[in-house]
C-alpha cells in the first residue's frame, strides 16, 4: 500500500475506540477524533508547528454514528496525504468534506448499526436467554453478534475509507450496507416472532392463561405507544410498574 | 459480600466505559452484565430474570445523534445488583420474585436519573475539549491522549459511584421491606414481567417492520410457525 502503511492505519483503528471518550455537546466527537487521526498527522508533517496546528484544526466540531467513523478517518487521512503533498483542500475545504462525511456515514450507520444490528443483536441475545436461562449463552449471543460486526468495520473501516477517499460510499459498500438493513429488519421479525412464541409457551408448556393475557395486553400497549415518541418507552414500562404495584397493593383491601 | 458489592461497583465503571467513552461493543447491555453478576454472586435465575427484562427494553433506547439516552448501561447494573442483594441465595422463591421486581423498577429508575449525570459528565468534556486545542497549539502533543484518558477514567469512576450508592441504599432501605412484603411483590412480578416482555418485544417490533405489510407478515408467520412447532412438536 503506497503512503500512509497498513500500521499507521492500523493505529488509527484502534485509536478510534476512544473516539467518544470525551463526547462532549461542544465539538461532539472531534477530541477522540485528533487522538485517532494523530498518528497520520505525525506521519505527514515533519514540521512540529505545522503539525500541532493541523492537530488543532482537527479539534473542532465532528460528529457520526461512531463505527462508521472509521471509514471518515480513513477518507481524511487520504485527504491530509494530499494536502502534504501540496495537493489537498484547505483548512475550510477539509472542515466541509469532514461535515459532509460526518452527516452521510450517519444517516447510513444509525440505520445499519443502532436501528438495525443492535436491536436484532438484542432480541437474539434474548431468545437464546429465555430459551436457555441456566446458562451465558443469551449474552455471548448479543455480544458476538454486535461487536464482531462493529469491530470488524472499526477496523477495517479504515483501510476501506483510505482507498475510496471522501467517495467512499459511492460504490459497492453503500448498496451492501443498504442490504444488510433489509437483510437485519426481516431476520428481526423473525427472531421476534419466534420470541413471541417462546414467551407464550416456553419448551412447548403453554403458560397460564393470565401470563398469556398480560403478554397480549403488553405486546397491545407497545404497538400503540410506539406510535408516539412521548413518553418514552422507559417511562412506559416505569407507568406498568407502578400501575401493577398499585394493583397488588390495593388487593390488600 | 462486601467483595461481591465492590465487584458489582466496579462493573458498572466497566459498563459506564464501553457505553460511550470506549469501544462500544456492547459489553453494557443489561443481559451482559446481568449475566457477569449471575455468575459473580452464583444466582443465575434472579440475575438473568431482571436481566431479560431490562434488556428488551434498553434494546430500543438508541444513542442517536447529540440525544443522550437512558443510561441501560447503569440501569442493567443496578438492576440486577440491586435484585441480588435483596434476594440472598436460598430464599424462597416469591422472596426472589420480590427482589426480581424491585430490581427491574430499581433498574428502570436508575437508568432514567443517569441521563442529567450523563449530561453533566458531557457538558465536563467541554473544558476538556478546550483545553486540549490551548495546549496543542502551546506545542503539548500529548493533549488528546491526557484529555480522552481524563474523560474515559472519569466516566469509569462515576459508573462505579453511580452503583455503589443504588446498591448500598438499596441493601440497607429495601431488604426489610422486600422480605415482608415478598407474597403481594411476588404477585405483582407474575403479572408485571410477562407485561414488560410484551410491551418491549412490540417496540422492537414496531422498529422492524416499520409499517410494511411483508415485515408484519413474516413476523406472523414466524411467530404461528414457532408456536405451532413448540406447542404440537416437530411432525
Amino acid at each position: 500500500m503506497a503512503g500512509l502503511g497498513r500500521l499507521i492505519l492500523w493505529r488509527i483503528a484502534l485509536r478510534a475506540n476512544l473516539l467518544q471518550a470525551t463526547w462532549n455537546f461542544e465539538r461532539q466527537q472531534g477530541v477522540g477524533w485528533v487522538y485517532a487521526l494523530q498518528p497520520a498527522i505525525e506521519a505527514l508533517y515533519r514540521d512540529p508547528v505545522e503539525r500541532r496546528a493541523r492537530l488543532a484544526e482537527h479539534t473542532a466540531y465532528f460528529n457520526t454514528q461512531p463505527t462508521l467513523a472509521s471509514l471518515a478517518l480513513g477518507a481524511v487521512a487520504r485527504l491530509e496525504e494530499q494536502r502534504a503533498a501540496g495537493a489537498g483542500p484547505d483548512a475550510a475545504g477539509m472542515a466541509r468534506v469532514k461535515a459532509a462525511l460526518g452527516s452521510t456515514l450517519a444517516a447510513l450507520g444509525d440505520r445499519l448499526f443502532w436501528f438495525s444490528l443492535r436491536p436484532f443483536a438484542a432480541v437474539l441475545g434474548v431468545l437464546v436467554a429465555l430459551a436457555r436461562p441456566e446458562t451465558a449463552w443469551g449474552a455471548v449471543t448479543l455480544w458476538l453478534c454486535y461487536s464482531v460486526v462493529h469491530m470488524g468495520v472499526r477496523f477495517a473501516g479504515v483501510e476501506w475509507g483510505y482507498r475510496g477517499g471522501p467517495a467512499v460510499l459511492g460504490g459497492r459498500l453503500r448498496t451492501y450496507m443498504e442490504a444488510a438493513v433489509t437483510v437485519l429488519a426481516y431476520a428481526g421479525c423473525i427472531v421476534l416472532g419466534v420470541a413471541v412464541a417462546w414467551s407464550l409457551a416456553p419448551g412447548g408448556a403453554p403458560r397460564p392463561i393470565a401470563v398469556q393475557s398480560a403478554l397480549a395486553c403488553g405486546l397491545g400497549l407497545g404497538l400503540l405507544s410506539a406510535q408516539r415518541a412521548r413518553p418514552s418507552p422507559t417511562q412506559w414500562a416505569l407507568g406498568i410498574g407502578a400501575l401493577v404495584l398499585a394493583a397488588s397493593w390495593l388487593q390488600r383491601f | 459480600m462486601i467483595e461481591r458489592v465492590a465487584m458489582t461497583a466496579m462493573l458498572g465503571g466497566l459498563a459506564a466505559l464501553d457505553a460511550t467513552p470506549v469501544a462500544q461493543t456492547l459489553l453494557s447491555q443489561p443481559l451482559v452484565t446481568s449475566t457477569l453478576l449471575g455468575w459473580l454472586w452464583g444466582d443465575w435465575a434472579t440475575a438473568m430474570s431482571v436481566g431479560v427484562v431490562l434488556q428488551i427494553l434498553a434494546a430500543g433506547t438508541l444513542p442517536v445523534g447529540a440525544r443522550t439516552p437512558e443510561d441501560y448501561a447503569m440501569g442493567g447494573v443496578v438492576g440486577a445488583g440491586v435484585a441480588l442483594v435483596l434476594a440472598p441465595v436460598g430464599v424462597l422463591q416469591p422472596w426472589r420474585e420480590a427482589a426480581q421486581l424491585v430490581g427491574v423498577l430499581a433498574g428502570l429508575v436508575a437508568a432514567t436519573a443517569g441521563v442529567p449525570l450523563l449530561r453533566w459528565q458531557r457538558r465536563r468534556n467541554e473544558g476538556l475539549a478546550r483545553w486540549c486545542e490551548a495546549q496543542l497549539l502551546a506545542g503539548d502533543e500529548r493533549a488528546p491522549a491526557v484529555a480522552n484518558l481524563a474523560g474515559a477514567v472519569h466516566s469509569f469512576g462515576v459508573g462505579v459511584a453511580y452503583c455503589a450508592v443504588w446498591i448500598v441504599a438499596a441493601g440497607l432501605l429495601l431488604r426489610q421491606p422486600v422480605e415482608a412484603e415478598s407474597l403481594r411483590l411476588s404477585s405483582a412480578w407474575t403479572l408485571a414481567q410477562p407485561l414488560w416482555l410484551g410491551f418491549g418485544l412490540a417496540q422492537l417490533l414496531s422498529a422492524f417492520v416499520q409499517r410494511r405489510l411483508t415485515r408484519a407478515g413474516v413476523f406472523a408467520a414466524a411467530m404461528v410457525g414457532a408456536w405451532l412447532t413448540l406447542v404440537m412438536g416437530t411432525p
